[in-house]
């Protein structure tokens, strides 16, 4: 950026009279802000450029980001940085039964609405069974977990399930319970708008909506309002990166989840006493080969352990990072991609020699392939053992930018051994259609985790999942690791799930079926000026990103309290 | 004053053509809406979820004649469809809020500009040659071509950023509501400075460039001799007998250039994220918000044809010649 401080006090020295004047009409025109009296919390959650009163809990695609967790309290939060500890809230407890076939929650007594009717187990009832009568609002899928639901008294919940499954409350926190006094007369259900929402969360009152900012008031019948110092929400419309940077200079965000190049100077330097942001490492992003590709010289390229782990050995990780991401991501250094948040979960066995393959080494990745019989041909370009091309692109989507470099530099290394690999950046729709058709070659994707790190594995390499499910390109189907998934979902202590998981982490290490690279950033950045009890490094009890994937964000709003 | 018959039916074939590129161009492209929406779901759906709501707005597998006539339909009733981005509102919701915007931002500009760009152009061709002339005509020529993304920008990091002397987004401070009062107007007014400013270089520049020639040949007219033999002040001539004639190739210019307008419009509203038409346009194509998009296209095509049928008009009022004839 062209100006330095000198240019621009000597350019605002000559225009002081517009200044002043520009400053004057400011104020006359004036920006009255919210009464003293009450503690408003300016947050940036998504982006838009236009603001739509959308507070439907089960319209993924238009529901404002704000309605989970603040409109529509969970049932319960597992905290994912304390060892996936539940958080109870709506509900006190659940129990499995004896067989495992049904789990029984327990409300909590005298939870309200926001219109002040009683929260019962007739609206968690009514709720699941909504979702299994119009599948369009299985947000949650339930219809493929749940059989049946029974509320036996008011503060119990007996849901009985389709299959024996221990990993069933996690899938049930994205649950938003519904007022069945509301809900019963809408019509339609998957177009409703909902925006005079009554829920159970602590701000459930929408004061002020206008297509350029809206703002979520306290709950006057929070159950938990001892802990909530926050009276309002107050979320502008900011369309992009580029307006974000371009608002920070104001200092009126307080809770901001945003992409903001070179931090320490862009935003921190603002107002070095107040800015602050944690950054820790999220999801591993892995490179994932189709191995139901139709190509034949590609499948079979993938299908050999030994191409798999020349394909690692020609990553730049470290450049990835760097370059690409600014510094930003994680490197992920271990075959099992082990996110590095989950570290109480490491199991020492399944690293060591068995990350041996995770470096940058491209003369070691041509000898790999040499040896393996992939012989170069004329052009520099490998074949297969059996004589078959290998040509694939690598797709990602266009606009990504971060990543599409990121797959440049993995392409870079891929050449440098010998492998004829290429970058193709669709349209988003058309590369999530064909991660789901299967028609893609490769991909470099990120998987969800949820509070341990099964449900990430689970969902991204079990054969029931494969191809299902953006997060499962691979279509990898191994049957000792289903074995082994079946057997976490039917065990029910915390050490079995630990034992089972060591054994999963130590499969996937030796099998290596897709190729761990990074592990992207949470995205979370606070100003303390107004408020305190921002989650930092020095304490990190919580992921503090206030996106609508987390639902801790819900306990991080109660942590906060204004400044005296 | 009346158009006549040859000149309106150009403008209904023209209208003819559009309604149907903008019917024939989304469906070439690769997708559909619905797939765009079930993208939007993100990986929380489950597939049972993604293919209700397939089945739910996906009555996309009906022959083409038949979707034909249902978008004939929808236009004849104003019901250009839902947004996709912006689900459940409708295109047409969707569209008036940020018409309005895109309106005043443009009408302001061209008010703007016009004034500036002739008087400025009236001047340099009076004195042609002079240092006034030497200095403005050659600014003309680099004010044209300075492309708006390049003036947003330095304005917005100058004024907005640097020196914070003006907001930097949006079309009214966000904490008031609307209504016409002196505080509204003024947020406005304020938020509208630096997008006006940025559209305006451009059009400056044309329409000083053009007035100035224009002028130049008007001057050589005999009654302009006549006007000052009669010894009338210079403003007197200056206006009334030589910037009044030539306008003329001034408002053709302004009709061609309205294109030039939109387009450094939208560049213009996603710098300031001014909530136009330009920013709505940008947004549903990341979306591919189909049903937005043709919409947006449709209502761009038809501003063209009207302001060029206004242009027609008003240079019946403006030239006696052409009162009987256009």
């Amino acid at each position: 950026m062209g100006l330095d401080k000198s240019v621009i006090r000597s350019v605002s020295a000559r225009a002081a009279w517009a200044a002043a004047t520009a400053l004057t009409v400011v104020m006359t025109f004036g920006i009255s802000a919210a009464s003293a009296a009450e503690s408003v919390l300016t947050m940036h959650i998504e982006e838009q450029s236009s603001w739509v009163q959308n507070f439907n809990p089960f319209d993924l695609a238009g529901r404002r980001q704000s309605t989970m967790d603040f409109i529509y309290e969970p049932l319960v939060i597992f905290n994912a940085q304390d060892g996936g500890k539940p958080v109870w809230r709506l509900a006190t407890s659940y129990k499995f039964s004896d067989d495992m076939m049904s789990i029984t929650y327990e409300l909590r007594p005298g939870a309200k609405w926001s219109d002040g009717q009683p929260l019962t187990s007739a609206d968690v009832k009514y709720t699941i069974d909504l979702m299994l009568k119009n599948a369009a609002l299985d947000t949650v899928g339930v219809g493929e977990t749940v059989a049946s639901v029974e509320a036996p008294s008011p503060t119990e919940v007996t849901i009985k399930l389709k299959a024996v499954n221990s990993d069933f409350p996690e899938s049930l926190a994205d649950l938003a319970v519904v007022p069945q006094h509301v809900w019963k007369d809408v019509s339609d259900p998957v177009a409703f708008k909902n925006e005079k929402p009554i829920g159970s969360g602590p701000m459930t009152e929408v004061r002020r909506f206008t297509p350029q900012v809206y703002e979520q008031c306290r709950n006057p019948d929070y159950w938990d309002a001892a802990s909530l110092h926050v009276d309002c929400l107050r979320l502008p419309q900011i369309s992009g990166n580029d307006q974000m940077l371009a608002i920070l200079p104001e200092g009126n965000m307080d809770w901001i989840g945003s992409f903001i190049p070179e931090i320490d100077k862009t935003f921190v330097a603002l107002d070095a006493d107040h800015n602050g942001y944690w950054q820790p490492p999220a999801e591993t992003v892995a490179f994932q080969m189709n191995f139901k590709s139709k190509d034949e010289g590609n499948l079979e390229a993938y299908k050999d352990l030994n191409f798999r782990h020349a394909f690692s050995l020609a990553m730049d990780r470290k450049s990835m990072v760097d370059i690409a991401g600014f510094g930003y991501p994680v490197v992920n250094e271990h075959a099992s991609g082990l996110p590095p948040r989950f570290e109480g979960w490491r199991n020492k066995a399944a690293e060591g020699d068995k990350d041996a393959f995770m470096g940058f080494d491209t003369e070691k990745a041509s000898k790999i392939l040499d040896d393996a019989g992939y012989k170069k041909g004329s052009d520099g370009f490998r074949t297969t053992p059996s004589g078959k091309p290998i040509n694939f692109p690598i797709i990602v989507p266009n606009g990504w930018t971060d990543w599409i470099d990121a797959v440049q530099i993995a392409v870079e290394g891929l050449r440098a051994a010998g492998i004829n690999a290429s970058v193709t950046t669709p349209e988003y729709e058309q590369w999530r259609k064909q991660i789901l058709d299967g028609s893609f070659e490769v991909v470099m994707n990120s998987r969800a985790d949820g509070a341990t790190p099964f449900r990430g594995y689970y969902q991204s390499l079990s054969t029931a999942y494969a191809g299902r499910v953006t997060g499962a390109p691979s279509r990898y189907s191994n049957p000792k690791l289903d074995a082994l998934f079946d057997q976490y979902l039917k065990a029910t202590s915390d050490d079995d799930h630990k034992k089972i998981f060591n054994d999963i982490q130590l499969l996937v290490a030796e099998d290596f079926p897709v190729v761990p690279v990074f592990n992207g950033p949470t995205w979370y950045q606070f100003s303390s000026k107004r408020f305190t009890g921002w989650v930092t490094d020095k304490d990190p009890v919580m992921n503090p990103e206030d996106h609508d994937n987390n639902r801790m964000r819900l306990m991080h709003l109660l942590r906060l309290k204004p400044v005296q | 004053m009346r158009v006549s018959g040859r000149r309106l039916g150009v403008y209904a074939v023209a209208l003819a053509f559009a309604i149907v590129m903008n019917f024939i161009l989304p469906r070439l492209m690769p997708g559909t809406p619905v797939d765009a929406m079930v993208a939007q779901l993100g990986p929380r759906a489950t597939p049972a979820a993604v293919e209700a709501i397939k089945a739910r707005f996906g009555a996309v597998d009906q022959p083409v004649l038949l979707q034909f006539v249902d978008y004939m339909k929808g236009l004849a009733t104003f019901d250009l469809g839902v947004s996709v981005k912006y689900y459940p509102q409708t295109v047409v919701q969707v569209l008036s809020r940020s018409t309005i915007w895109t309106i005043f931002l443009v009408v302001t500009a061209i008010i703007f500009s016009l004034s500036v760009g002739v008087v400025l152009g009236a001047i340099s061709a009076w004195r042609r040659g002079g240092r006034f002339d030497t200095i403005i005509s050659p600014l003309a020529v680099v004010m044209i071509s300075v492309p708006p993304v390049i003036v947003g920008l330095t304005t917005l990091f100058m004024f907005g950023v640097s020196l914070r002397w003006l907001p930097v987004g949006y079309a009214y401070d966000p904490n008031l509501d609307p209504g016409l009062n002196f505080t509204f107007a003024g947020s406005v007014f304020i938020h509208a400075i630096m997008p006006v400013l940025t559209l305006s270089p451009f059009l400056i520049g044309e329409f000083q460039t053009t007035m100035r020639s224009s002028m130049i040949s008007v001057l050589g007219e005999d009654y302009v001799t006549m006007g000052r033999a009669k010894g009338l002040s210079h403003l007197s001539v200056m206006f009334g007998y030589g910037a009044r004639n030539a306008m003329l190739p001034v408002l053709t210019n302004l009709a061609l250039m309205l294109g030039a307008v939109f387009g450094g419009s939208i560049v213009t509203e996603i710098v300031f994220n001014y909530p136009g038409l330009g920013l709505t346009l940008y947004t549903a194509s990341i979306a591919r918000d189909y049903p937005v998009i043709q919409g947006q296209l449709l209502l761009m095509t038809l501003a063209t044809l009207g302001a060029n049928f206004l242009v027609d008009i008003i240079y019946g009022f403006i030239d006696p010649r052409l009162r009987d004839a256009v």
